[in-house]
């Protein structure tokens, strides 16, 4: 488990973490033979790209908002399992892999949140770890509806 | 209207069925449909609003007033050709259509009392014509000299081809199954919907002069593009959602897991119901697990009652409330004693030594709290797993495109589920001469919806070839 000797410290590896989630995806993107699924992985591409920036900001002294009310977990990634993607990947192949890579970034700032006694970098942990809540809620409710269709 | 105080107080007519306990060891059609009495007097029901909202509920917008109007005045055989000025199947679409969603949905009296049997009437008209031998062939008009090319001999495909043949155009159905019908025949068991009366209905289409070549198999037998450039002046592609969508849970590819497009197709296209007629192989289970909650679920699930299941079980993730199947397919399946486990979801399923199912572990789920669209979304119960013993699974959670022809036709513009992407007022792609409706550009969807398609294309399609536009 990493260790936070300061907020910035902490920042920086959450920007990386975010740089890295990016270039993952724009390598699936170059990969991907299914159009949908290359366009599905530039979104996301773009959606890390976002995050990052927010922590740039945060970095830089910009306040970052809390989430207000609870995030629903649908648990649907919770119970599939653990999805490897290939440059053929269908596009509900993407979401399952998409579901559970959000899901980890959720717990990994959830668990280093509870590492920190400083109650300004847990704070800001507990909001990192919303926001990835709230994106894998939202790949969630898409695969809920179009996977899910119950035919 | 005058009298319609009066008309509003005679209860609906309810359609005679088998006896639950009969139907299930057979595949005869469940309703029995109406008598001339029963039908009049359920025609009688309607107060013949001016504005009727009835029609705005319809996708093929029938004239639904003034159809019923002939059947009380017993004119039937000018009813059915009424309705077939806006429908070409209606004695399919007066058995599968979800009335109580459309055209019933929005009846005057069912604010109050109970709709109109709108589809019942519209079967019982469809059904006296064909069974009087009243059908007639339609006059074929001048031919404009223009050729179009149909993918697909599913509901949209048809509609569509016999809509562009009244207009005058030579038309070709390309099918690559060896039946026509697309989802009608492989999908919809004879005990909803007889394969004769579909024949009937095609073998109309076919009388307006479509041609229809089945065993094609457009993106392979013969590309878009290869149409385009041969004798086609236009393409409507309509081939429908036919790919199974499965959950990618641990074990689906044990034997005895199907998918219900499979089973299904083994049931009704190859004909394994009609055994020892035909023996077309089909695991007859013990135990038989569908999973979903649609029309297709109910059809499987039924299916495998009448082949023989002792328990035949819906496994359903949400509640029944939520199930998106007919109210009446769920009632039916219900008399005839098919097990439902709600709020339940599959984990995995399990096999034997020889790789062949035999349980399937589940989970239970509750509804969470409503999101932002107002939906209650189910969430599994954590510590709630359990095993259920079963020798068959079929899987009817949905489907999704075939991607053949979107790639063997790389100008096709197609949206992330690959669907084709097509203006919804004329289904028109960007593409050139090229339409598209139905199944493939909605995802699955209902009959006459896809039928609504296939007309709004016909349209359009017409005006290009006339126009130019």
């Amino acid at each position: 488990m990493e260790q936070f000797k300061s907020s910035d410290d902490l920042l920086d590896f959450a920007i990386k973490n975010e740089e890295k989630a990016a270039d993952l995806y724009e390598e699936l993107a170059g990969k991907a033979k299914n159009a949908a699924t290359k366009k599905f992985w530039e979104d996301l591409k773009e959606e890390e790209i976002k995050h990052k920036n927010k922590l740039v900001e945060l970095k830089a002294g910009k306040t970052l908002d809390a989430i207000s009310g609870k995030i629903m977990d649908l648990k649907i990634a919770d119970y599939l399992p653990e999805q490897e993607v290939t440059d053929t990947a269908d596009y509900q192949q993407a979401l399952i892999f998409a579901m559970q890579m959000e899901k980890a970034e959720f717990k990994l700032y959830k668990d280093l949140a509870k590492q920190t006694d400083d109650a300004e970098l847990k704070e800001t942990l507990k909001i990192l770890a919303q926001e990835e809540a709230k994106h894998k809620l939202q790949l969630e409710i898409e695969y809920d509806e179009y996977v899910l269709q119950e035919g | 209207m005058s009298g319609g105080a009066k008309k509003e107080r005679v209860p609906r007519h309810k359609i005679p069925e088998q006896a639950a306990k009969e139907r299930v060891k057979n595949f005869t059609e469940v309703n029995l449909g109406y008598t001339e009495e029963t039908a009049i007097a359920e025609a009688e029901r309607c107060i013949q609003c001016k504005n009727a909202k009835c029609v705005t509920g319809c996708p093929v917008e029938i004239d639904i007033p003034g159809f019923i109007k002939l059947i009380a005045e017993k004119k039937f055989d000018e009813a059915a050709k009424k309705i077939k000025e806006d429908n070409g199947l209606p004695a399919v679409c007066g058995r599968v259509c979800p009335q109580e969603d459309q055209c019933e949905g929005l009846c005057i009296l069912g604010i109050k009392h109970e709709p109109v049997a709108i589809g019942n009437l519209e079967r019982f008209v469809a059904d006296y014509e064909r069974e009087n031998k009243l059908v007639e062939k339609p006059e074929v008009p001048a031919q404009t000299g223009k050729k179009v090319a149909v993918v697909g001999a599913g509901p949209a495909g048809l509609t569509c081809a016999g809509d562009l043949a009244k207009m005058g155009h030579k038309v070709t159905v390309f099918e690559a199954l060896h039946v026509e019908g697309g989802v009608l025949v492989y999908g919809i068991p004879e005990f909803r919907l007889p394969k004769s009366i579909l024949k009937e209905e095609v073998d109309f289409v076919k009388s307006l002069g479509v041609e229809i070549h089945t065993n094609f198999l457009v993106g392979k037998t013969e590309t878009i593009q290869e149409m385009l450039e041969g004798e086609y002046d236009a393409v409507f592609i309509a081939n429908g959602a036919g790919l199974p969508m499965f959950m990618n849970i641990p074990g689906e590819n044990l034997n005895g897991v199907y998918s219900s497009n499979e089973y299904l197709t083994r049931s009704n296209l190859m004909k394994a119901y009609a055994f020892p007629e035909y023996d077309t192989p089909i695991m007859k289970g013990k135990n038989v697990a569908v999973v979903g909650g649609g029309n297709t679920a109910m059809d499987s699930v039924r299916t495998a009652k009448r082949l023989g299941a002792e328990r035949a079980m819906i496994i359903y993730r949400r509640s029944r409330e939520e199930m998106p199947a007919r109210v009446e397919e769920i009632h039916h399946a219900e008399e005839e004693g098919i097990e439902f486990h709600l709020l339940t979801n599959p984990l995995e399923y399990i096999g034997d030594e020889n790789g062949w199912v035999k349980k399937v572990r589940s989970i239970k789920m509750e509804l969470g709290e409503p999101d932002s669209s107002g939906r209650r979304r189910p969430v599994p119960i954590e510590g709630s797993e359990f095993e259920m013993d079963v020798d068959v699974v079929v899987v009817a959670i949905g489907t999704q495109s075939n991607p053949l022809i979107q790639q063997t036709t790389p100008d096709l513009p197609v949206n992330k589920w690959g669907y084709i992407e097509a203006d919804e007022d004329t289904g028109k792609t960007n593409m050139k001469g090229v339409w598209a409706g139905g199944d493939i550009v909605t995802g699955g969807a209902t009959v006459i919806l896809a039928m609504g398609a296939g007309k709004r294309a016909a349209r359009s399609i017409h005006e290009y070839l006339m126009n130019g536009k």
